[in-house]
Order: structure tokens, then sequence, then C-alpha cells
């Protein structure tokens, strides 16, 4: 009944618009879905030269390289709901992914980088992956500190902390003789518990990783602490305006702080997941990987005009890269091709983005 | 408590200077002991000698074996060395070759960035002007212009691998492998194997070669043995490679491509991919994780033959458990110590033609390139057990 109610009250408005307002009604309709409206396009026509692609297993290897990519990019969306950035995203995920494969080796490997660690039971997983955590908050907290302390730009302060953090994984990388090579042996526990099936649906025969309902956990954690809490309030308040929020009391220092710490985590526990499914770590692993979650981010409506996005919007950004990535290879499009049409999507995205708060104005 | 902030980052930046000293002074710290303990086999020039070794990447895995070994023996013999890192850009690292070149290094070890650019070769060897420079690993010209950098001038020296000769002994091995075992791999019975290629950097000759021969040499040996050749598992991919798009050779993308590649190929399709072939080691083990979230490859039984080149330790340990098939050993040791035996040479006066010969002729991993006589190839083996 509200429903009915609803269409017809919006039939209503529209009727009464005269010819140009009714133009203009369906050409920013139009627009401001133009994302939706392309992506949708873009999935019935890969769907129909490759009908594989909607196949139940390949919908769940959508949703497995999301859960992957997901952490970053909600760890990331903060730093850019603050108007800034985050570019030593990459290298600490890097560095948890390094140090959650040296402490969660199999004990019996030749080549151990910690050789008097204590078995891998659930607990020393679960340790492991809380001191990853708090090692990638501590950069974010380095991070927040000097972008909230001196207001530098955050563009400035993760440039550095990128450079400090992949010497430091330099260094860690050549502990107890390892001489920089990849860090590997990891143990069968580990794997199991991170990127082990959780449960196997036998009709479509496939299964759903841990890491999958680990990242539906986060993004509901994340929902909350964004829009339920003081923390979340406080730092759509800094973002959009942070004089304003500070007039208002929000103590602009410790939420800066708070959304880089926060953030670090994020990259801890993603780099904790990577090195559970690749099984073996590089000092390279991680390079790089900020852009695809700034991308996301951008796409998925969080916008560096600062202070708007939503968890739904980076849920989405990350799964139209991921879609954009199986289309691409799935249609068997030339590598070189892939990078343009990559970069044309963002470019189209935030252009679209941008012209919603340009037509406010 | 502004003022103690100020105070505690000045101090920062000092320890920060004080570090960049102390570790430009470590090389004359190394090079005191070295004047007493080798001098009975080095010439006292080794004293005098200081090297500089540049690095593509400090983040390579399979270089990072052999900066352990170089550093290692140089140490030994007691020649004073600094390591630098090129962070990938080849401009880091002529403008680290001229800052060297004025800080009185005087033996030059260069792992090229730009893979196979004569270039770039030449621009290194003109900042160093009249110092010997070693290049190693990395090719310094490309396919084609053999010669146009290394033949002429007597002061520098190449010390690496014959770049197709990985790709033709990956080529070979698949091929042989196959021949023992056609019916196992060719799990849908249609009499041909179909295979997934995974390519690391599009612009890196080695990466070329390995992608064209892993295939060639492998389908020759096939025929001859009266079976069909190799096909691509995606008819619709012209190009018959997946490319990193980092050109990062890793095992991320190894990984993200073979699942993918899965979600469309399996047996319950009666397509399965039937041979994985990567360009190295971290992008067959990345497949090879994949291969083990489908139920393969996890040493009970079911078995995606999966083969990579640089026998890294991790895929030694995946072939050991049966995880992967083979892969290409390149001797990061046997190159180290080649490269440690030229500089102690030059560093106890002779040319660097005489100390090409001489490591040439030291041992049989060891061998000069056809038509130079400063181009000297490390050679790969096969590595299946």
């Amino acid at each position: 009944m509200a429903k009915t109610g609803y269409f017809a009250r919006k039939k209503e408005e529209y009727q009464a618009l005269d010819a140009i307002d009714r133009r203009r009604y369906w050409t920013d309709g139009l627009l401001n879905n133009a994302l939706y409206i392309l992506m949708a396009i873009f999935i019935i026509f890969t769907a129909v030269v490759n009908k594989n692609f909607l196949s139940p297993s390949s919908i769940v290897n959508i949703i497995m390289l999301a859960a992957v990519s997901l952490p970053m990019a909600l760890g990331i969306g903060g730093c850019i709901v603050l108007t800034g950035t985050d570019l030593s995203a990459g290298r600490v995920f890097g560095l948890a992914a390094g140090m959650s494969a040296a402490f969660l080796q199999n004990r019996m490997a030749s080549k151990l980088i910690f050789e008097h660690l204590p078995a891998t039971s659930g607990g020393w997983i679960i340790l492991v992956m809380l001191m990853v955590m708090v090692a990638g908050a501590v950069i974010g907290l380095v991070n927040g500190f000097f972008v909230a302390k001196f207001s530098l730009h955050p563009f400035i302060v993760t440039l550095a902390t990128q450079l400090i953090t992949y010497g430091i994984i330099l260094m860690f990388f050549q502990i107890n003789g390892n001489g920089g090579g990849p860090i590997s042996n990891v143990a069968q526990e580990f794997k199991n518990a991170v990127s082990g099936p959780c449960f196997r649906i036998a009709a479509w025969n496939v299964s759903i990783p841990w890491y999958v309902i680990f990242a539906i956990i986060l993004v509901a954690l994340m929902w909350f602490i964004w829009n339920k809490t003081r923390f979340g309030k406080n730092m759509f308040a800094v973002g959009s305006n942070m004089e304003a929020a500070k007039v208002s009391g929000v103590n602009v220092f410790l939420t800066t702080m708070m959304v880089h710490t926060l953030a670090g985590a994020m990259y801890g526990y993603a780099g904790f997941v990577e090195a559970a499914r690749l099984g073996s770590v590089t000092a390279a692993t991680g390079l790089n990987n900020e852009c695809d979650a700034i991308a996301a981010c951008v796409i998925g409506g969080v916008s560096f005009v600062g202070g708007t996005g939503n968890i739904g919007g980076i849920v989405l950004g990350v799964f139209v890269l991921r879609i954009i990535f199986v289309a691409l290879n799935m249609l068997g499009i030339n590598p070189n091709l892939q990078y343009i049409i990559k970069g044309a999507i963002i470019l189209a995205a935030c252009s679209l983005d941008m012209r919603k708060y340009l037509v406010k104005k | 408590m502004k003022k103690i902030l100020a105070l505690l980052l000045a101090v920062v930046m000092v320890f920060a200077l004080a570090a960049c000293g102390s570790s430009s002074s470590a090389p004359a710290a190394t090079a005191a002991p070295a004047a007493e303990a080798p001098a009975a086999e080095e010439a006292p020039a080794a004293a005098e000698t200081k090297v500089a070794v540049f690095w593509y990447a400090a983040s390579d895995a399979y270089l990072s074996t052999v900066r352990a070994a170089l550093d290692a023996d140089l140490e030994a013999a007691g020649i004073a060395y600094q390591d630098f890192d090129g962070n990938n850009n080849q401009g880091t690292q002529l403008e680290q070759v001229q800052t060297a070149v004025t800080n009185g290094f005087n033996v030059l070890v260069v792992n090229l960035v730009t893979s196979g650019s004569a270039d770039a070769a030449q621009q290194i060897i003109s900042a160093a002007g009249d110092l010997p420079v070693i290049f190693f690993n990395r090719a310094v010209e490309g396919d084609g212009e053999e010669g146009t950098v290394l033949n002429g001038n007597d002061n520098i020296a190449f010390i690496g691998t014959d770049a197709p000769e990985a790709g033709h002994m990956q080529g070979k091995m698949i091929g042989d492998y196959l021949v023992a075992n056609y019916e196992d791999v060719d799990i849908n019975g249609d009499g041909e194997i179909s295979y997934a290629m995974f390519m690391g950097d599009a612009s890196n000759v080695e990466a070329i070669y390995r992608t064209q021969y892993g295939v060639e040499d492998a389908n020759a040996v096939l025929t001859a043995a009266g079976y069909p050749e190799l096909v691509y598992f995606n008819a619709s991919n012209t190009d018959k490679y997946q490319l990193d798009p980092n050109g990062a050779w890793s095992s991320a993308a190894g990984n993200e491509f073979m699942s993918t590649n899965l979600a469309e190929y399996s047996e319950a399709n009666g397509n399965m991919i039937e041979l994985v072939i990567a360009n190295n080691d971290d992008m067959a083990l990345g497949a090879m994780a994949a291969l083990q979230g489908a139920g393969y490859n996890d040493g009970n039984g079911r078995m995606i033959p999966i083969f990579g080149v640089d026998a890294t330790q991790p895929a030694q340990d995946a072939i050991a458990a049966g995880g992967m098939t083979g892969t290409v050993k390149q001797d990061a040791q046997g190159m180290a110590d080649a490269i440690c035996a030229a500089v102690a040479a030059i560093a106890g006066g002779s040319s660097v033609l005489d100390a090409s010969a001489a490591v040439a002729d030291s041992a049989d991993i060891y061998s000069m390139a056809e038509g130079f006589n400063n181009k000297i190839f490390v050679a790969y083996a096969p590595f299946t057990a």
C-alpha cells in the first residue's frame, strides 16, 4: 500500500514537471546511475559472449576475489572520507603478509625464519592475526599522528611511511639467513583456518573459503562503526568540514588518529589472509595494492571531496573492479587493452561522481 | 610540548643522517680486517678496491639469494663492497652509478634495470668512464643486437645466462614429462593436452623467450613422439598467455588468473586445464595454491603438472611435496662465485678480458658465449626432484 502510494506520488510529481524539467529528470537519472547501467550492460554483454561468466563457480570466484581485496578498501575508505589517502597501505599489507608467513611456518620445514615458536594451534593463529593487526595499527597510528599533529597532507605522511615500511620489509626478509628470499612453507593448519573451505555447495560443486565469511563479518563490523558509533559520525563530520567539526566539539586530533589506526589494522588483516591464501610471500608482495583499493572506494562513491561515502559503496566498488578483471579475462581481451579499459572506467566513475557535487553547488 | 616534539623530530633527523653516514663508512670497516686476512692469496690491491654492486630491485626473490651469496663471497675475499637498490627504476640506477663513481668506487657490478636495453647499458658505461664494469643477470643487449655493447669494449664483461636457455630447458622438460605420462595428463581423454601459460612481464626478454620456447620446444618433443601439439585452454585468447598486470612475476597474479580460469574450466565441464606453465616459480606457486583450493595438487593423487623457472626454495619444497612438477634451476651461488672471482682477479691487477677468460674456464657450469671474449654464461639445470 505504502509502495503504491510512493509511486503514485512520484508519478504526480513527474506529471507536474514541464517539458524541459522532464527531459532533465531523465538525463539526470541516467547520468547519476550511469555506472550501474554501464556495469549491467557490460555484465550482460560478457555473459552473452561467454555463458560461463555467470555460472555458479564463476560467481563464487568473483565473490572470493572480492573478499580478498575488501579489507584494504574498507580501511582506506576512512582515510578518503577525511579527504586524505593512504599510500602506505600496500607496504603495510606486505609486511603483515611476511610476518604472518614467518610466524606461522610449518614447524617441520627445513628453513625457518624463527626457530623457537609454539606449534601451530588455533590460539597461536589468532594471536598472530592480532599481532600483525597491531603492527599495521602502529604504522597507521604514526600516519594519523603526523597528519593530525602537524596538519600534513596524508599524501606526504603516508609516502614517507610507505618508504619506511618497505625498508622494514626488506630487513625482515633477511632474518636468520633468509637473504631476502620468499617466506614460504606456511603451516597447513593456518591455510585451512583462513583459505580452507568453510562449507561446500554440493549442487554447484564449489566450496566457500573461510575468508569470505570473515569478509562478510568485517563488512558488518565496519558498517556498524561507520553508521552507529560516535567515532563514525565524528569521522564524517571531520571529513566534510574540519573547522565546523572542531567548533562543535569533535576531537579532530583523536578522530584522525583513530581513522588511520583502524585502516592500518585492516591492512594488517588483509596481509594475514594473503599469506594463507598464497602460501608464499615475497618482499614485493603488496606493491601498488593501495591503487586498486583507492580506485574501488572512489568508484563506490567515497569522494575525495570528503565526508561522503558508505560501506555499501565500497563493497560495490570492489565488486566492480573484480568483475572487470574476471570479465576481461573471460572475453580473452589483450592485456594492454585491459589497462586502458580499467583506467577509462575509473575516470568515468569519478567524473560522474563529481558531477553530483557540481550540480549541487 | 610543541618544543619537545620539535626537538624529538630534529633528533630523529640527525639519527637518520647518522645512519646514512655509518652505512657509507661500512665498506671501510670491512676493508680493514681484509688487509690482514686474505693478504696471502689476494694481492694487496684488494684492500684498495671498492666494489659497488647495483641491484635492479632489492625485493626480487631470486636476486636476493644471489645477493646473499655474493655478499658472503666478497666478505670472505676481503673486498670492500656496497650494495645499491635501483628500486626497478633505470633513472635511479644511473644516478647511483654516477654518485658511486664520484665517491671513489673503482669496480662496478651492475644488474641492469631495463633488461635487454643496449642504450641503458651504454649510459652506465659512459657514466663509469674508464672503470671496469661487470654486468650480470639481466641482459645488456636485446634480441638481434648481440655484440653491440659487449664487442669491442675491453673494459666490460657480462656474467649471466643465455636468455632463451631457460625457456628451451623448460619446454624440453615439459615435452619429456608429457611423453612419459600422456594418458594420465590428458584428463578428458580427447587426445590433446590443454595448457595455461602465465607470463611475468611483457617487456622482459627472458619472459618473452620463456613464454615462446616453453611451448614450442614441448611441442617439438611431442610431435617427434607422435602426439599432437599443446592446445591453449582458452580459444578466444589469441595471445595464448595471461600476463601479470603489474609486470611483477607475482604469485598473486598467478593465483588470481588460475582461480578465475578454474571457475570456467573444470573436469565437470570436461575442459579442465591439464598443464600449467609459468615464467617463474612465484607465479607457478600462485597457480598451485589456486589448484589446491579446487582439490588438486595436494599430494593426494589428483595432480595437474605445473612447471616454473628459478628453483627457489619454496618451489623445491613444493616439488618434494607433490604440488609442482618441475622447474629450471638458475644457479645463484654459481652466479655469485663467478662475479666474485672476476672482481677479485680485476682487483689483483688482471684485465677484464683475462679475468673473464679465467672465470669461464674455472668450472663446467661456466662457458664463454660464442663469438665473445667477455660474455660468460652460467648454465641452467633442470630440477624435478
